[in-house]
């Protein structure tokens, strides 16, 4: 992969999900883009995080990009495999501080979907992946990020089944559902950065990509985007050394930064 | 018992009887089970041929186990399709290997957890099987649910109370949970009853087994010790057979006690086309063939599995399928690097997509 090419979306959303990490914490890893921006955190301003993946294991030895969260990346010379429930279990317990996850759908308080698509749940249009760590991740973690490509069909006004509990009804309704932690704090797209207003829970932009607007933003949504108070910022870009050791080191076959086809 | 379902799940669910849905929850029963079985120390040994027809039943409750396809017992469960085995409810989490089941009727029931292939993308045709009523959604759970299930069981509590679940659809389309008021608090506290889950029957594939059942395997357990505790009958495949002494005197130990165990199979490869920590690497033809050419359409995938699951009477034929020794000597060099056991030099763990004409050279 040479490193002239222009810099793509998927390789962005990486950068952007490698900030949201700071240095010592432990990150819950699922597969895709959020292992690729956790690997290049690692290996840029955060090289003393800890991994933690739902098959168990921990802090593995790193060497390639998992293909399976089961697979022998992330256990590799772990110093301890947790089962399923211990795993989980110890997010419940306040020891992780970031889970990152992916999307079908997400709706403006953040309620996200990976099970149908559809709203008939015995015959949706198409049977997703299901919860799989999805729910476990977005109630028991401090903080949790979504990242994901951005259009109308993704952000949805109202999502075909709630997976991952995000803010739900907005004000204080997941307080009131009894849930250990907050909402998300973040989602990340293609088009840019977006937080959540602290009273309503809505999204809300909090940086734009450079080149997209707040209109082309809301063009790629299904429902109102809040805008924030004065200029919206511009999102940072990775540098040509963070780019560089994104394509050589972290994922050089391209496995998930090459865009889809 | 008389069991007590969460109302709105079975509408959403669209499930009129419950009688299929109580075995799963009866703890009762299966400490029955349990306490019926032969304790002794004894040579469970037999053949794979001979310990699923005794011990896998059509409508059982069958448990997936360990992680999609890391260490999971896929020669296992590919000889109950092979058998005929009919009805099955599937359960697991994950619960990914049920697929093969459901093209072939073996399953017709599950308990959904998360079916798919994570970073290739979604199971195409689970979701066009479901569609199709082939299977039929008796629960919905998310991982850490469905695990503190097997764990409750596995600890003899009849259940638990959870924080995962709240707020989400799956609570109102599982009937086995419900919201409930945390007993010991005054403030308003939901939590989630989870009740302890008992398979029928859960095939685990280990590293070594004493041929009392007392077993030993490396890279992640996920569900496997709870499930072995929980499951009314259980039968281990392994990679090779060891002496008691082994087991006692070997730094690992043993993860699951042999009390746990109805059969143990010997039967290197158990894991094939999967990958087994310390021995094999994944079958990039299997799995790159699958991906890329079969995933899309339902004849494709009938031919697929045709060819490799119905098509092999055992995994000797699948080895030989795949490349025979070559692959044995490739793949195993390749596990022992990616754990770090081995050097690195020469071994790729890039792998290409599969295009018509490929063969098992040309992938791996």
């Amino acid at each position: 992969m040479t490193n002239d090419k222009p810099m793509n979306p998927l390789e962005m959303l990486a950068f952007i999900l490698s900030k949201q990490i700071e240095d010592h914490e432990v990150i819950y890893i699922g597969t895709g883009l959020p292992m690729v921006a956790a690997i290049l955190a690692k290996k840029t301003h955060a090289p003393n995080i800890t991994f933690v993946y739902e098959s168990g294991g921990q802090d593995p030895e790193n060497l390639e990009m998992p293909w399976s969260v089961g697979g022998p990346m992330t256990w590799r010379k772990s110093p301890i495999i947790m089962e399923m429930s211990y795993s989980f279990g110890q997010a419940a317990c306040g020891m992780v501080d970031k889970g990152f996850l992916g999307f079908a759908q997400i709706d403006m308080y953040g309620n996200a979907n990976t099970h149908q698509i559809g709203p008939e749940f015995t015959n949706p249009k198409v049977r997703l992946t299901g919860s799989g760590g999805n729910n476990d991740v977005s109630s028991l973690v401090d903080k949790l990020i979504y990242v994901g490509l951005q259009d109308p069909t993704k952000f949805i006004q109202k999502v075909d089944f709630i997976t991952s509990p995000g803010w739900l009804e907005g004000g204080d309704s997941r307080k009131k559902a009894g849930l250990l932690n907050d909402g998300p704090v973040a989602v990340i797209t293609s088009a840019g950065v977006y937080d959540f207003e602290p009273d309503t829970k809505r999204m809300r932009i909090k940086t734009l990509h450079p080149g997209v607007s707040p209109e082309l933003a809301q063009l790629a949504s299904g429902f109102e985007l809040i805008r924030p108070e004065g200029e919206i910022p511009v999102t940072e870009r990775p540098s040509k050394e963070v780019l560089e050791i994104l394509r050589n080191e972290v994922d050089p076959s391209g496995l998930f930064i090459s865009l889809p086809s | 018992m008389i069991f007590d379902y969460n109302q709105e799940a079975l509408k959403n669910l669209k499930i009129e009887d419950t009688a299929k849905l109580d075995r799963l929850v009866d703890y009762r029963s299966a400490r029955e089970a349990h306490l019926k079985k032969d304790h002794s120390q004894r040579d469970k040994r037999m053949s794979l041929h001979e310990a699923v027809a005794e011990y896998v039943s059509d409508g059982d409750i069958w448990c997936d186990s360990s992680f999609s396809y890391v260490r999971s017992a896929l020669q296992g469960w590919w000889e109950i399709i092979r058998q005929g085995k009919k009805g099955l409810q599937a359960i697991g989490s994950p619960n990914t290997n049920q697929t093969y089941g459901v093209l072939y009727g073996t399953v017709a029931y599950t308990h959904a957890s998360y079916t798919g292939a994570e970073m290739r993308g979604i199971d195409k045709m689970f979701s066009r099987n479901l569609k199709n009523g082939k299977v039929k959604i008796l629960s919905d759970w998310s991982h850490g649910l469905m695990a503190q299930g097997f764990k409750a069981a596995q600890l003899g509590m009849p259940g638990c109370f959870s924080k995962q679940g709240l707020g989400s659809d799956i609570i109102n389309h599982n009937p086995y949970l419900k919201v409930m008021q945390n007993p010991m608090s005054k403030d308003n506290d939901p939590v989630v009853f989870v009740p302890a889950l008992f398979p029928d029957i859960v095939i685990i594939h280990v590293n070594a087994a004493d041929k009392f059942g007392n077993a030993r395997f490396y890279g992640p357990a996920v569900n496997d010790i709870a499930t072995a505790a929980a499951s009314r009958k259980v039968i281990i495949t392994a990679e090779e057979i060891v002496s008691n002494y082994d087991i006692r005197y070997h730094a690992k130990g043993a993860q699951i006690p042999f009390n746990n165990v109805d059969a143990v199979v010997e039967l290197p490869f158990g894991a094939a086309p999967g990958y087994m920590p310390n021995e094999y690497y994944w079958m990039r033809y299997f799995w790159e063939k699958f991906f890329s050419y079969a995933n899309g359409s339902d004849e494709l995938c009938q031919e697929f599995f045709d060819e490799f699951i119905m098509g092999t009477k055992n995994v000797d034929e699948l080895i030989e399928k795949v490349g025979g020794i070559e692959w044995i000597k490739k793949s195993r060099r390749r596990a022992r690097a990616a754990e770090g056991n081995n050097e690195t030099d020469g071994v790729s763990f890039v792998y290409k997509i599969w295009e018509n004409g490929m063969d098992t050279k040309d992938i791996d």
